[in-house]
């Protein structure tokens, strides 16, 4: 039996410690880790919660990140739940076993507290290794404050391990900017807590000696296709489960998620498309820019990554005039990916309205009120004439000569 | 909204400082944030943290702030570090140092003409005294209830006791002689 | 020992080979491919199968126990029961697990399992070899007859 952790109706804590909380009362089996900055802390407490008694699970200490997913491969086919975290350099040499989990369909929750990827090394937050991830087959969550953090791991588990998804999930939260920020959070009892997450039903379990399976089967171009198309199946039709998850929290906590979230669009002209926490700075620039300018500014958030909400996105924004897509990783030498997401979607809608491509942020670069503010003025500059103003794809906050590329044909 | 920026060395527990000052601003109803700027830093290295403290939720993620308080928890910070950066006319700082305000103002030229926002007392001494050992974080909290108003100090005393219940009672005691003398010598 | 011994069903279940592995019949839609390709190597509740004989188990399709290779072999080994010696080193080396012993006595060979690499007579260490190559359409009969004989040291 358990050690009882003493909880407060209110505590106050930062991104990690509120998912090492969400770890222990969703009563995680196994915990097997190479902590990594920024982190680090979520493994750590776990370990320490249970050292001390107030969890009956495992934690493994292994050689690398990459044996750190491993484990949980094997842990999560064996029947537990199973969870971990990482960042930047430790998340992309995970990337290998990634696709393993999701390919062998594993419900694994990874807490990815996002950092930039080096070179230069960097140990603040970007989006570069959250992006690193997009293609493996995991649904991708993100959270834009501790909160959140400790909410969505919770809707994490119950997600990824509903019978009709069974899928590996990722909750990130911004690196240092949310993990290591302590602000007021609202956490369950752990009755409530475990009630709602329930227990694992595994399926297909290693350890089910009635049924010997094998895992990690090969396949060539006779199955291989099939397989994935089907995997790419599930992850489409998670989207009610996940839409069902955030209803049922919702009725226990008060607190709404979306899939994607809208803030002042009911009659929004000009909108920042974000991820993360900037999105929650972003709502500030855009309440001041209706409170001081008149301008009709509004945000929306990408809550869902993967699978991404084209059709919400097409929805929350059909009546916009000028969109700012807002990039926190290094394009690459192309358009920011979010932004081509984002396009995709719009592309699609009766009105396409302005779409532009912003650059920001990276390795940790703040993102401040004044910024938001900037962005939104420039997008209504767009609305007015009709047309995109600037180059399509701009750099903000950069330091040096103004850096932009793609010129628009309409201009 | 109140904003404040703490000046200190990693180590010293500017940190823990925003964290415990948060968790104690929380209890009152209010939403806080506590944060800090560090990562591979080593102790010693020159860090700032930073609170926020707002009636409703706190949805402003930036580091930027024009702070109402700044808090200087390392003596030789307030000469070599810009303490002043991005001040308002109304900031407020508190500066730990064993000179007199006079002398302190003299040897920092950004502060002169500030002599009624800028408030002293010795947190090194405060925790040699209290503590056993340097840590300026406890006594600058004491100092913050005060210049602050925020709160009566016995709330916070018995908030802060709290905060610290994992601490043995004879370190919880001496953090809370240490808020009280602070209290009692900031000028 | 009588080709009857070596009966080709002496340890099969009528599972034994039964799907080649170069046929494309069974190939479904993604709708019915197994999630996570997960394989199950068993029909129905397979608790204690470890404590049951393979021609008792309930091998599942997705077995390899129930594919062929035998129309690989172009040639095959023949097994001699009189000069064998039970010493298992065919068993140990048999790359395909197609060497059929219990109790450690030498069976046979399992020919929907053997691809006819020939590993077994390699190590064979009898004199003569217990087990010899022979073209696959060989009569078991005619091979076993015109076994070779001792072969005297060289000096």
């Amino acid at each position: 039996m358990a050690v009882k952790f003493d909880l407060n109706e209110r505590e106050v804590w930062d991104g990690n410690y509120a998912a090492s909380q969400a770890l222990r009362q969703a009563d995680v089996d196994v915990v097997i880790a190479y902590p990594i900055t920024p982190s680090t802390p979520i493994v750590e407490n776990y370990g320490s919660y249970v050292a001390n008694g107030y969890i009956n699970g495992e934690f493994v200490m292994v050689e690398s990140e990459h044996a750190a997913m491993s484990g949980c491969v094997g842990a999560s086919a064996a029947g537990g739940r199973v969870s971990t975290a990482t960042s930047s350099q430790g998340f992309a040499l995970m990337a290998e076993v990634l696709y393993q989990a999701s390919g062998m369909r594993l419900p694994i929750v990874l807490n990815v507290v996002n950092r930039a990827l080096a070179s230069p090394l960097n140990v603040r937050g970007d989006h570069a290794d959250m992006y690193l991830g997009r293609d493996s087959g995991w649904l991708q969550m993100g959270a834009f404050n501790a909160q959140e953090a400790y909410d969505l791991a919770l809707c994490a588990f119950k997600i990824a391990e509903n019978a009709s998804v069974r899928l590996p999930m990722m909750v990130h939260q911004d690196g240092f900017i949310t993990s290591h920020t302590a602000q007021n959070v609202y956490p369950l009892t752990d009755e409530t807590a475990i009630n709602f997450v329930g227990k694992i039903q595994p399926i297909d379990d290693m350890l089910d000696f009635s049924r010997p399976i094998t895992y990690g089967a090969q396949t060539e171009e006779d199955w291989h296709f099939e397989h994935k198309a089907k995997q790419h199946k599930a992850i489409m039709d998670s989207m009610p489960v996940i839409d069902s998850v955030f209803a049922e929290f919702k009725e226990i906590t008060g607190r709404e998620y979306n899939r994607v979230e809208k803030y002042d669009m009911e009659d929004a002209d000009v909108v920042i498309v974000g991820l993360g926490s900037t999105v929650e700075t972003a709502r500030v620039a855009a309440k001041n820019m209706r409170e001081t300018k008149g301008i009709k500014a509004g945000v929306v958030a990408i809550r869902c990554f993967r699978p991404f909400p084209y059709e919400e996105v097409r929805e929350a924004l059909k009546n916009a005039k000028a969109i700012a897509v807002t990039d926190r990783s290094s394009p690459g030498g192309a358009m920011g990916a979010f932004f081509n997401e984002v396009s995709a979607a719009m592309y699609t809608s009766i009105n396409r309205p302005i779409v532009t491509n912003f650059i920001y942020g990276l390795g940790g670069r703040d993102f401040s009120i004044e910024e938001g503010e900037r962005i939104f003025a420039e997008q209504q500059v767009h609305a007015d004439a009709g047309y995109i103003t600037t180059e399509i794809q701009q750099f903000s906050g950069l330091r040096g000569p103004k850096l932009a590329f793609f010129k628009t044909e309409r201009s | 909204m109140v904003e404040i920026r703490w000046h200190s060395r990693a180590g010293q527990g500017a940190v823990s400082g925003a964290k415990g000052l948060g968790d104690v601003v929380a209890t009152t109803g209010k939403e806080v944030q506590a944060f800090a700027l560090y990562g591979s830093a080593k102790r010693g290295a020159a860090l700032r943290a930073y609170n926020r403290i707002d009636d409703e939720q706190i949805f402003n993620h930036a580091k930027f702030m024009n702070p109402d308080f700044v808090l200087v928890i390392d003596p030789a910070l307030a000469f070599s570090d810009n303490i002043i950066e991005h001040e308002s006319p109304t900031t407020k700082y508190i500066i730990t140092t064993h000179l007199s305000k006079e002398e302190l103002i003299a040897g920092i030229p950004t502060l002169e003409g500030k002599e009624d926002r800028v408030f002293t007392l010795d947190c090194v001494q405060i925790s040699l005294d209290t503590i056993g050992r340097s840590m300026p974080n406890s006594p600058m909290l004491g100092a913050f209830v005060k210049m602050s108003g925020m709160f009566e100090l016995e709330y916070f005393l018995e908030n802060m006791r709290r905060v610290l219940s994992k601490f043995p009672q004879k370190i919880i005691d001496a953090n809370m002689e240490a808020i009280t003398r602070a209290y009692n010598e900031v000028k | 020992m009588s080709v009857e011994a070596q009966d080709l069903k002496l340890l099969a279940n009528d599972n034994r080979g039964q799907s080649g592995l170069e046929n494309g019949s069974g190939l479904v839609g993604w709708e019915e491919v197994t999630q996570g390709s997960v394989l199950q190597s068993f029909d129905g509740n397979a608790t204690g199968i470890a404590l049951k004989k393979q021609e008792e188990r309930a091998y599942s399709g997705y077995n390899s126990y129930t594919a062929t290779v035998a129309s690989w072999r172009i040639i095959k080994p023949v097994y001699n029961r009189d000069v064998c010696i039970d010493c298992q080193n065919c068993w140990v080396w048999c790359p395909d697990t197609s060497i059929i012993s219990r109790d450690k006595q030498m069976l046979g060979i399992d020919y929907d399992h053997c691809k006819g690499c020939g590993v077994c007579v390699e190590v064979c260490p009898t004199n003569p070899k217990s087990l010899l190559m022979y073209g696959e359409n060989t009569p078991m009969e005619d091979a076993l007859s015109a076994w070779p004989e001792k072969k005297k040291k060289e000096k």
